[in-house]
């Protein structure tokens, strides 16, 4: 195509203009968490830039710092829960175990299956994948009030290993498409050459398949990663004192206002990781969403 | 290597063949019982459990199978959720797919810059969307919010009457904080069936002398109908069990006038405890899903 130049800078405007709109509540996010709370709360105008920037908000959720001259004039700030209730270092903790441990358990569980699925014909096979993308699909407050009963008898309930097996149901159908659609692009012949060679089917896939595929790998686990950080539902009902960053920015929100500074302060803060490692695996990012479906 | 045989004879137990890595069942068991014993098991256990009638002043569960049943299909809140969420899907997803599919064409460039714009595009989809409902209830602020204050420069919006305490305004609210979250996800399946697309019908087109919106129209949209399809089914079903939003924006308010269906059901379970009820009125969430989801498939022949 050749464009003419009107056409074109016509084009940057307007590319930039929409993704400029669609980065922008971001970015008011972030000016908000650096913003002091009489910046925040102006009922006469709207503060962009006109502040004293002040890292009060992170110093508070991300380091656990107490609230600044709570002890002097406590009454006259928002809010009046305890000084530790701003805490988020707990939360943080919570997610990166919940996170990292769940995004292990899936990729392990459906990396076999997925070789499974993708090497060996039986009887049923077509029927599996089928199941499998159908639990995708489950809306997850189909499950969620018997999960309560039965991670309340097994003892899971508001526990780490509990939230981890949660995020685990929830992304190992997403995972075994995705890896089986990378596995898939790997010839058979690899496999059968190997096996020529006497290798069994376990060293088959740990010595020649795993290495193939890494690129599939990072992005599943990326994926995973990003799903169970983001996850609201499952981590609502299935803990009370643990609380992932998600649940805990909404207790934020208190009867007597919200505490904006700090609700932006942890936001930001837990999209900032799930952003870069989202940016690294960007190529696969598509093939991950549709679950293999579409393949880029 | 040693040949099979000498190799099998060195362990002491010979494991039955669906035992080894040569069979199956090894490869998908660690999978297959977690999604039973956490997914299909706990599907089960709801329909056990919708078949209780809880009396919610002595707490007792009697069996009475039809029960919730039927009281699902004469509950006005029922109807109405079921009315929300469609309306709410209906009106996300045409959003989503038209915004999705003009911003994939418009960043389809292998220019300068293009690659930048492309990445940044991403960035909504990983903020959790519990913080995004967050975010744009702090812009929504009838006295602070950005985009209020905006609203109201703009004579769209009196200070008297904030976005989200209107039933209609407070279900547009909602929508569009689900589409600046989910229009990325369209825009980047979009890009991919662009890319994906063959030259030669295009410059076949432009000899002939067809304009961009014959080619858009005839060649375009006919070729990417399949990702299209696919695109729409994923989204949609995300759609239909919206919760995460609804909870942190509106919390089905004002009155009911955003609840939808997984909403109502979270409600029953945390504010009446009626937990049978709660399970079956997520149960028929489940069984419209797959109904509307199939009917999708089999009409245009979406293929995983």
């Amino acid at each position: 195509m050749h464009d003419s130049t009107l056409k074109l800078t016509l084009r940057y405007l307007v590319s930039i203009l929409i993704v400029g709109i669609f980065v922008f509540p971001i970015a008011w996010w972030g000016l908000t968490s650096v913003k002091p709370i009489s910046a925040v709360f102006d009922k006469d105008r709207i503060v962009v830039f006109d502040f004293e920037p002040t890292l009060e908000n992170y110093r508070v959720t991300v380091l656990g710092y107490s609230k600044r001259g709570s002890k002097e004039d406590g009454k006259t700030l928002m809010g009046t829960s305890g000084n530790n209730s701003y805490d988020g270092r707990s939360s943080i903790v919570s997610s990166v175990i919940v996170a990292v441990g769940s995004t292990l358990i899936t990729t392990i569980f459906a990396l076999l299956a997925s070789y499974g699925l993708s090497r060996m014909r039986f009887w049923g096979s077509q029927g599996y994948l089928n199941w499998i993308l159908s639990q995708r699909f489950l809306p997850p407050v189909a499950i969620i009030v018997p999960l309560v009963f039965i991670f309340h008898d097994m003892g899971l309930r508001d526990t780490h290993a509990g939230l981890i097996i949660a995020h685990t149901l929830i992304n190992i159908p997403i995972a075994v498409l995705l890896l089986k659609s990378f596995m898939d692009d790997i010839p058979i012949d690899i496999d059968q050459a190997a096996m020529i060679d006497g290798a069994t089917r376990f060293q088959c896939f740990w010595m020649v398949i795993l290495p193939m595929v890494k690129g599939g790998l990072a992005a599943t686990a990326v994926l995973c990663f990003v799903f169970s950080w983001t996850e609201f539902l499952l981590s609502l009902f299935l803990t009370s004192s643990i609380r992932t960053i998600p649940v805990k920015i909404t207790t934020y929100v208190t009867s007597t206002g919200s505490e904006w500074g700090y609700i932006s302060a942890l936001g930001t803060s837990a999209i900032l990781p799930s952003f870069i490692f989202i940016l690294l695996v960007q190529r696969h990012l598509v093939r991950g969403l549709t679950m293999g479906a579409i393949k880029d | 290597m040693r040949d099979p045989d000498s190799r099998a004879g060195n362990k002491l137990i010979r494991l039955p063949r669906w035992l080894t890595s040569e069979h199956p069942f090894p490869w998908l068991f660690p999978a297959s019982a977690m999604l039973i014993v956490f997914g299909l098991y706990p599907v089960l256990y709801s329909l056990w459990l919708s078949m209780f009638k809880r009396n919610p002043a002595t707490r007792i569960e009697t069996f009475r199978p039809s029960w919730n049943w039927s009281k699902v299909f004469a509950d006005d809140r029922v109807i109405d959720a079921v009315s929300v969420t469609l309306t709410y899907t209906f009106i996300a997803l045409t959003i989503q797919l038209v915004l999705g599919l003009g911003i994939a064409l418009l960043l389809d460039s292998d220019r300068k810059g293009f690659g930048l714009l492309r990445s940044l595009m991403i960035l909504p989809l990983v903020v959790p969307p519990a913080v995004t409902g967050m975010m744009f209830l702090l812009m929504y602020d009838g006295s602070f919010g950005v985009i209020s204050h905006m609203l109201y420069g703009l004579g769209l919006l009196s200070p008297s009457t904030p976005i989200l305490a209107g039933g209609t305004s407070a279900l547009w609210g909602v929508i569009i904080a689900d589409v600046w979250q989910w229009t990325p996800f369209m825009v980047l399946i979009m890009l991919a069936g662009l890319r994906a697309l063959p030259k030669d019908p295009f410059e076949a087109a432009a000899i002939d002398g067809a304009t961009d919106m014959q080619a858009f129209f005839r060649l375009t949209l006919p070729m990417m109908s399949k990702i299209i399809a696919l695109a729409v089914l994923i989204r949609g079903i995300d759609l239909f069990r919206i919760y995460d939003y609804i909870k942190v924006m509106t919390d089905s308010g004002p009155g009911t006038a955003t609840e939808t269906l997984t909403a109502y059901a979270g409600t029953i379970y945390f504010k009446n405890a009626d937990f049978p009820y709660a399970s079956t009125v997520a149960l028929f969430t489940l069984i419209l899903v797959v109904i509307i989801a199939n009917l999708f498939i089999k009409i245009f022949k979406v293929r995983f």
